[in-house]
């Protein structure tokens, strides 16, 4: 063996390799320093740094908007046709789009709020934008856009009430987020297990005796789950929605901090409690948030009920391609006489105060939201419930969504959540951690509640101390 | 066969000497060889799950080995308009490669003035540096990002390279080898009119090739496989580098192993190249310093 | 002094060349050390979000000047109280059960491989060093895989052997000797990923110890085992102590496996401080509260180095 040309020859081919990350280091951080073609350029500029909110002004009277949203594949398609429409129209107000995973996506908001360089528009989740209100980070829509009153008559309430904040309104709503009514059934398993298909409860004592049955374990191990609830969202949908029924409420009598210590709360959460420890229609070890979540596990034929929103079917179709269940989208019971149910304010656009053309920016969030046809598109790509009436009311809309009946049904019952200072945190860092714990076993229904009712109530001192 | 011929001498002569020391060594081999199968197993898991087919991925048992290989996976995310492969993997290399160069230089620079010259307060100078080695980055991130904000760094490579220009540790290291140069080479230097720059470029920097190449590619390393800052510098897609990439990609396709296992093959895959191209310097990089 | 023997100019030259070559670069590394340090505690007698406007360098203003209270708060019986005292919990529990498992792993394969042929021997260090050098996210990711219940290879293997499949990541009620089931899977990727690092310094310092000593104890009659705890492990102690210290230092900042795997699941039990500090800072935008656990963080690394410091500096006076 030359052990000596092999030396040399291996130390030139490590002197080339470094040549040439060098190189590429070199063009890729130059070409960084320029406004790159077509994308947005500018903020990497080390010696003068420009303002990377500013859009480039291309050519004359030429501008580009970012938007950005979260990365559920419905949704980037969704709005990628939008824009497509958008261009048609006014072709001078270019569109750069960009999207995030729904962690990295609130993170970045934040952090790029903070540097004064977030996107021009932004989907928004309705929820949220009371909180950002509050902190003046985006812009109140102009009267001539759209007026307060004139948004009353296009959009339920429900979604749109998480847009205003102090009689201003900061953005337009594209989705009624809801996940009350309805729950996804696996055809197969409702016949393997000789029930009545399509399912038709009156109560949910009939789904869970339906459930049970639907139930199947492998020795101690639960292999399907009947009725599968145990999810971030759907647990908090299905507690305010218990409260309310039982003629509760979840907010405390100053309407800004909430009372989970009622007993109407204890009902619900002993009802939930009792779904998973006395019934074991799920085995919330491991059907839960963080392994074997509703949205995969349903489609991955683990679950014969899957409590979720309709949203889920873009998702599921594009993620598990393969599924062959046959399976639908049917209505599920409520509790009580009168169906009544907390709806989180849904996705939509807001703009940022930093907008070089927020004129531009807001003549896009109505485009994209309130015409009917454009937000139909919408609502039709994404699989989710309209926020504009005329969309929902068009009996025409089931042609497209077949699945949607049962969520239309019930929007009437529906009203926004409210202002939860931080939704998020309430929604998944309290509500669904504390249920969790207490349909696993952890804890007692009681400490859940009032833990519930502590931290939330911490969170929200803390919020408008 | 192989094995008995590479056991060294001195276990020849033991194992002739009886049976038990054999037994012994064939149940070190057995530990070493198990030990293996353990660390291996993992990546074998992941590139043979990259390997299966989106319906053999849900098939319940799941299987062990594909069973009809095929790369449809990668070809999935190669041809994903909204995962720029290319432009993630050029922003790694880029802010990394800028990185190690500045880091070479700054840390080489300094650790030659403390090695070779006097001045005042020198000492606490350098106390003050391996002080700083003390202070992690965790605990400096948050002040961190508001200067960036405020030098409106943030979402550029720039906010990736400019806090990692220097590095508290290379200075250390780069000052502890340049102390073994001896200092008859620099003098006889200085009589033949070389500058002091020259001295550094000419006589320094030569004879450093192999802590050099210690440090850079650990920085190297460190760099590319850097996740948390880059979350929280970069926003805009065609910014980000290959470790954001990934979480982002397998946030987007949660129950999706084929594709996740395939964009974690293809992110592990430069840097196990880069791995055992210079596998020599790291591990003797390592036993020089200790340095992670 | 040799400085003084030289002549003038050229010492000036020297001098001038000091200065200019190492003044921007202090300047710098402060700027990017120091005064992030200065500016985080300040930041911590704030209530602070760069998203409100503040009075002076974004402080004042929206972000009122607190005092200690956010000192207060994570020692109070609070939510930020609680969560930060279990983070630190995990964090310790973390950390102090890596350390004996790791060291329980690598001196003894060191060992091992250290007595193999030298070929061998660097195919072993090599296999074994591979996790080190791969991205921490990208196993983070194979891990996940590895653990999920319905899919996962570890639960594969387990049902082929008759036994049980387990939620390994999710399930809150399993312990082990107190141990919740998900920080124990953690700590086992974290390992793995881990040890190859000190495995490589544990055969450097192998190498080190001079074969007269066991060739000595060997005539004296002493079996492998002796040999290993009398002339081994007390001949690597400065090696042992350095391997001690960085890993204790490095596992009080996990943060990356905990954020991909389990994002601080379930409940709360792999809440770690850098996701805490992560979280609070970056998603509830509650800086200075964030830059205060920081400061908690800062105080454990310092009394970690601190008592590296003594025991190296016991280690010099043998």
């Amino acid at each position: 063996m030359s052990t000596g040309s092999r030396g040399i020859s291996r130390r030139a081919f490590l002197r080339s390799l470094i040549c040439g990350a060098g190189g590429v280091a070199a063009a890729t951080l130059l070409n960084g320093c320029k406004p790159a073609g077509g994308a947005q350029g500018g903020s990497t500029e080390a010696a003068v740094p420009t303002k990377v909110g500013a859009p480039a002004e291309a050519g004359t009277g030429g501008i580009t908007l970012r938007l950005w949203s979260h990365s559920n594949p419905a949704f980037v398609k969704a709005n990628e046709a939008a824009i497509q429409k958008w261009l048609e129209q006014r072709p001078e107000v270019q569109i750069k789009y960009e999207y995030f995973p729904y962690d990295e996506f609130i993170q970045t908001i934040q952090t790029s709020m903070a540097a004064k360089n977030e996107a021009d528009i932004i989907e928004m989740f309705g929820s949220w934008v009371q909180s950002y209100a509050k902190g003046g980070t985006l812009s109140v829509a102009p009267d001539d856009i759209m007026s307060l009153a004139e948004a009353r008559q296009l959009f339920y309430a429900a979604p749109l009430d998480g847009y205003v904040w102090e009689g201003k309104l900061y953005g337009f709503p594209n989705e009624y987020n809801l996940e009350n009514g309805g729950v996804l059934v696996n055809k197969r398993m409702f016949e393997e297990a000789a029930l009545a298909y399509p399912p038709e409860w009156e109560s949910w004592e009939e789904l869970v005796t339906d459930a049970k049955k639907l139930t199947r374990f492998d020795g101690e191990t639960m292999t399907v789950a009947g009725f599968h609830y145990v999810t971030g969202d759907g647990l908090g949908f299905l507690f305010w929605e218990g409260i309310l029924e039982r003629g509760g409420d979840y907010f405390a009598d100053d309407r800004v901090h909430l009372n989970l210590l009622t007993p109407q709360a204890e009902a619900t959460t002993e009802w939930l409690v009792g779904m998973a420890q006395k019934d074991r229609v799920v085995d919330p070890m491991t059907f839960n948030p963080e392994s074997n979540w509703v949205g995969d596990s349903f489609f991955q034929g683990l679950v014969a009920i899957g409590y979720i929103g309709p949203w889920i079917v873009p998702v599921a179709r594009e993620n598990h391609p393969d599924f062959a269940d046959p399976w639908n989208y049917v209505s599920c019971p409520y509790y009580g006489e009168k169906m009544s149910f907390a709806a989180d304010s849904g996705w939509g656009k807001v703009v940022s105060p930093n907008s070089k053309g927020i004129r531009e920016a807001w003549e896009f969030a109505k485009f994209a939201t309130a015409d009917a046809a454009n937000a139909r598109a919408w609502n039709v790509g994404t699989g989710t419930v309209p926020a504009l009436k005329s969309v929902a009311e068009d009996p025409t809309l089931l042609n497209d969504l077949d699945w949607l009946g049962p969520s239309l049904k019930v929007l009437p019952y529906g009203r926004y959540v409210g202002m939860l200072q931080d939704r998020d945190f309430v929604w998944y860092n309290v509500v669904a951690t504390h249920l969790v714990e207490a349909l696993q076993g952890q804890i007692s229904v009681k400490e859940a509640l009032n833990k519930m009712h502590e931290e939330a109530n911490a969170m929200i001192d803390s919020k408008i101390g | 066969m192989d094995t008995v011929q590479q056991i060294s001498p001195a276990l020849r002569r033991r194992a002739r000497s009886g049976l038990r020391p054999f037994v012994v060594r064939a149940l070190v081999y057995l530990l070493l060889t198990a030990g293996c199968v353990v660390t291996l197993v993992p990546f074998l898991w992941m590139l043979g799950t990259s390997l299966k087919s989106s319906t053999e991925i849900i098939r319940l048992p799941p299987t062990l080995i594909p069973e009809q290989p095929t790369l449809q996976s990668f070809r999935t995310i190669f041809e994903d308009p909204r995962v720029p492969l290319e432009r993630f993997f050029l922003n790694s290399t880029a802010v990394s490669v800028s990185v190690v160069a500045l880091v070479l230089f700054t840390s080489s620079l300094a650790g030659f003035v403390f090695a070779k010259y006097q001045f005042f307060g020198k000492d606490l100078l350098f106390t003050l540096i391996l002080a700083t080695m003390m202070i992690p980055f965790q605990v400096t991130m948050i002040p961190m990002y508001l200067i960036l904000v405020r030098l409106h760094l943030t979402d550029s490579l720039w906010g990736l390279v400019v806090p990692g220009a220097t590095s508290a540790f290379g200075i250390f290291l780069m000052k502890q080898f340049i102390e073994g140069i001896p200092a008859e080479l620099i003098d006889a230097a200085r009589i033949d009119g070389a500058s002091e720059f020259g001295i550094y470029t000419r006589i320094v920097l030569p004879q450093m090739g192999p802590a050099l190449a210690t440090l850079g590619i650990f920085q190297f390393m460190g760099t590319w496989n850097d996740y948390l800052w880059p979350l929280i510098v970069i926003t805009t897609t065609e910014r980000r580098t290959l470790p954001i990439m990934l979480t982002w990609y397998n946030s987007q396709h949660g129950a999706r192993h084929d594709l996740s296992m395939a964009a974690a093959t293809l992110v592990i895959l430069p840097i196990l190249i880069v791995y055992f191209l210079f596998q020599r310097w790291i591990v003797q990089g390592i036993t020089l310093t200790g340095f992670k | 002094m040799p400085a003084l023997r030289a002549r003038g100019r050229l010492l000036r030259s020297q001098h001038r060349f000091a200065a200019v070559s190492l003044t921007p670069i202090m300047l710098y590394m402060m700027g990017f050390t120091l005064l992030p340090m200065v500016w985080a505690v300040v930041i911590t007698l704030f209530r602070y979000s760069p998203t409100r406007e503040g009075v002076f360098l974004g402080l004042g203003g929206g972000n009122p000047f607190v005092g200690l209270r956010n000192y207060l708060d994570i020692f109070s019986s609070s939510i930020n109280g609680q969560l930060f005292r279990l983070s630190l919990k995990n964090t310790f529990i973390f950390a102090l059960l890596v350390l004996p498992l790791n060291l329980a792993i690598t001196l003894p394969l060191a060992v091992l491989i250290e007595t193999v042929h030298h070929r061998l021997k660097t195919v072993f260090r090599t296999i074994y060093f591979l996790p080190t050098v791969t991205s921490l996210v990208a196993v983070s990711l194979v891990w996940g895989v590895i653990y999920n219940p319905t899919f996962g290879l570890l639960n594969l293997a387990l049902r082929a052997v008759g036994l049980k499949g387990m939620p390994w990541l999710s399930d809150p009620k399993t312990t082990v000797l107190g141990i919740p089931l998900p920080m124990i899977c953690l700590i086992v990727t974290y390992v793995w990923q881990d040890m190859g690092y000190n495995l490589v310094i544990f055969i450097a310092g192998l190498q080190g110890i001079p074969e007269v000593f066991h060739e000595a104890a060997r005539v004296d009659g002493a079996n492998s085992w002796q040999r290993f705890w009398h002339i081994t492990v007390p001949l690597l102690r400065s090696t042992l102590t350095f391997v001690i210290v960085m890993t204790m230092l490095s596992s009080w900042q996990v943060f990356v496996i905990f954020y991909v795997m389990t994002r601080g699941g379930p409940g709360n039990l792999t809440r770690t401080l850098v996701l805490h500090i992560y979280e609070t800072a970056f998603r509830h935008q509650e800086m200075g509260l964030a830059a205060t656990v920081a400061m908690a963080l800062f105080a454990i690394i310092m009394l970690t180095t601190l008592l590296q410091m003594r025991l190296l500096r016991r280690e010099w006076e043998y």
